[in-house]
């Protein structure tokens, strides 16, 4: 029987938890030139605040669990960055750099000791039939919650899209990105622009986090692996580039999708980033990203 | 508090550690926190009780005195540089007579090297990887060893099952469930079975659904997961939603309440091939489980009723050699002779690995319900 077209969902599946965590990365680098590292753990976050919310709040609605674990993980992101990297804003970026880093040792070692060590799975809220048109037609065993998870993550990065490139804030922040130190001069706040990056970044990882704890399991350290996998997913796509990190996502989870399936699950990381460090060597800035020249 | 008050803190800190001489110390590693601490905590809870039950009849008698027992735990949070630190620990700095551990294969096979070169026996629960106990004179265990396991899920498969198919999904960085899982391929095949898939992933990874669904086209009737309790419920849970619907097997890595906490029904209609059964009969394990059911309320599960039975082992060759002595002690655990155990009667016959049988288990309703046992 061939399964090829149950590959592609399981890819899409894995591809779209990346693009989630992989956009926040890229909006915080394309605003403020900063790579989050906490930003893997965010993810994490907002998949235990999906699990909190789930188990004490059972009679809450999926589509009103969602947005709510997602505010709330917005409220941490922001949190994190007023605390501990605003101050650092002009300061070297290697201590910025470190300083994220021992942010997500601290959210790492605040859920394992609040919540505990152990691995858990989010009650699943969405229905886990298996499609039966997929299965009648295309011969695919899909089922409703891996096709959901799809489409939700695909339109949440739609209404992104929409907010960036139609809204006024949007402008602000294309603008911020573009130049952050003339803007501010034209009447931007320039510290409302990047809170504003922070909390979408946080709560479209927040989404991948519950959509994670449905589809595969969380635990306290699982934004490291992920997180470095959704970062280079960014760098493949472009960093800074909203499509680029989409775009990135997708072809690192086809890639080990494929790989698995046609080759070896021993080779599965190994070719898999074989292949991307031969497509960085062809194009260094990343498959959407702008060569940026430094001025003297 | 003046300043020079406080420079004899130090000294009333070496006051209260030191130990009393009528003291034996017996070092154990477990995962007491990581992602299976949950066998860590069978492990504290079995030796509380050996510790309970040995010093209330007095300690362990050496030679014509009774000496009061201490076990010292150490986390070694299933990893295996953190085990080999503890190994270290326990033997340079608490000066253990012996040491009960590690748990998991890798774990046991970064400490055991340090116990053999320093000389201090080792009695291992939980590690069934063959390589833990070869060519080292210290190193025994209390459990069978991968080999056996994996034959007699094997076993299992082609017979009771009538199987003629199978597929392993494990994880490759870990040295138990790829010993297990070598074995198992190689027995089946042996039996007159096809392996259709044979595929790994990673320590950590949580997507396991690219092998799944390529097992998934080749239409497997038995799954083999050899992998650990917190794993094998979300590889199930992924295979179903997949579609695979073979029936799943697994090994003593299966062994905790944890694993129906996280599956739930998903887990229902497996089978695991396992050290102990708290259905069976004998006396011995009889009284450990009402004992410990009474004390902690939970069922032991095989690696409390391993902790219980090695401590338990340590303890008689103290006894026997009849001195405080790590080497002497060493040469009574290997004249070890049907040693009445909670997980069946230990013998080494010449190695640290014991001859004993396993049982198979089927998860019902959440249950763990005695199905079969083998014997070699």
């Amino acid at each position: 029987m061939d399964t090829i077209i149950q590959q592609l969902f399981n890819a899409a599946q894995l591809g779209a938890v990346y693009a989630l965590i992989a956009l926040g990365y890229s909006m915080v680098y394309g605003i403020i030139r900063l790579i989050n590292f906490a930003h893997g753990d965010i993810f994490m976050v907002g998949g235990f605040v999906g699990l909190l919310l789930t188990t004490r709040l059972g009679w809450l609605p999926f589509y009103l669990l969602m947005p709510l674990a997602m505010i709330l993980t917005a409220l941490a992101g922001v949190a994190v960055e007023r605390v501990a990297y605003r101050r650092l804003r002009n300061a070297q970026r290697m201590s910025v750099v470190i300083t994220t880093l021992g942010v997500g040792i601290f959210l790492e070692n605040f859920v394992r000791l609040t919540v505990g060590p152990e691995t858990r799975q989010i009650p699943a809220r969405l229905p886990s039939a298996p499609v039966h048109w997929l299965q009648q037609n295309l011969g695919a065993f899909v089922t409703w919650d891996k096709l959901l998870i799809i489409l939700i993550s695909l339109a949440l990065m739609a209404v992104l899209w929409l907010v960036v490139n139609r809204t006024l804030i949007g402008t602000a922040m294309r603008a911020v990105a573009d130049n952050k130190d003339v803007v501010p001069l034209m009447g931007v706040n320039l510290n409302l622009i990047i809170t504003v990056t922070f909390a979408i970044g946080s709560a479209l990882a927040a989404a991948g986090g519950i959509f994670y704890g449905q589809a595969y399991s969380i635990d306290p350290y699982m934004g490291i692996d992920l997180g470095w996998k959704a970062f280079i997913a960014a760098v493949i796509g472009g960093i800074g580039s909203i499509e680029g990190a989409v775009l990135g996502s997708f072809l690192l989870a086809g890639v080990e999708v494929i790989t698995v399936a046609y080759l070896s699950s021993n080779l599965k990381n190994g070719i898999a980033f074989g292949l991307l460090i031969l497509l960085l060597l062809v194009w260094p800035w990343g498959i959407m990203g702008k060569p940026t020249l430094k001025k003297v | 508090m003046r300043l020079r008050y406080l420079s004899l803190l130090p000294l009333l800190a070496l006051a209260a550690c030191k130990p009393t001489a009528q003291e034996i110390k017996i070092g154990v590693s477990a995962p007491t926190t990581g992602s299976i601490s949950a066998t860590g905590q069978s492990a504290k809870n079995a030796i509380a009780l050996v510790q309970d039950e040995i010093n209330a009849g007095g300690g362990v008698k050496v030679g014509d005195k009774q000496v009061k027992v201490r076990f010292i735990i150490e986390d070694d949070e299933d990893k295996p540089e953190s085990a080999a630190t503890v190994f270290q620990k326990l033997i340079n700095q608490d000066k253990v007579l012996a040491i009960v551990g590690s748990y998991t294969s890798k774990c046991s096979n970064a400490g055991a090297p340090i116990a053999e070169a320093a000389g201090i026996p080792v009695v291992s629960p939980w590690s069934t990887n063959p390589n833990v106990t070869k060519g080292r004179k210290f190193i025994f265990r209390a459990c069978f060893i991968d080999p056996f396991q994996g034959k007699v899920v094997a076993q299992f498969a082609t017979g009771k099952l009538k199987a003629k198919t199978g597929a392993v999904v494990y994880d490759v960085a870990s040295d138990y469930n790829k010993g297990i899982a070598e074995v198992f391929r190689d027995e089946f095949t042996k039996m007159g079975g096809k392996i259709v898939g044979f595929e790994t992933y990673n320590t950590k990874d949580t997507d396991f659904s690219a092998q799944l669904t390529k097992i998934k086209g080749s239409n497997p009737d038995v799954l083999f997961l050899p992998n650990y309790f917190n794993e094998v419920p979300l590889q199930l849970q992924q295979a179903r939603k997949l579609g695979l619907n073979a029936v799943v097997l697994g090994a003593d890595g299966w062994d905790n309440p944890e694993l129906v906490k996280l599956g739930g029904k998903v887990m229902d209609g497996a089978y695991f091939s396992n050290h102990y059964s708290p259905d069976v009969d004998a006396p011995i394990a009889k009284t450990f489980i009402a004992k410990y059911t009474t004390r902690f309320g939970i069922v032991p599960d095989a690696a409390a009723a391993l902790t219980y039975d090695s401590a338990n082992l340590i303890l008689k060759a103290v006894a026997t050699a009849g001195k405080a002595d790590s080497k002497a002690i060493r040469d009574a655990l290997a004249a070890t002779s049907g040693f009445p155990g909670v997980t069946g009667s230990i013998t080494y016959g010449g190695s640290g690995d014991p001859v004993k049988g396993a049982v198979v288990i089927k998860v019902e309703n959440g249950k763990f319900v005695f199905d079969s046992a083998v014997n070699p």
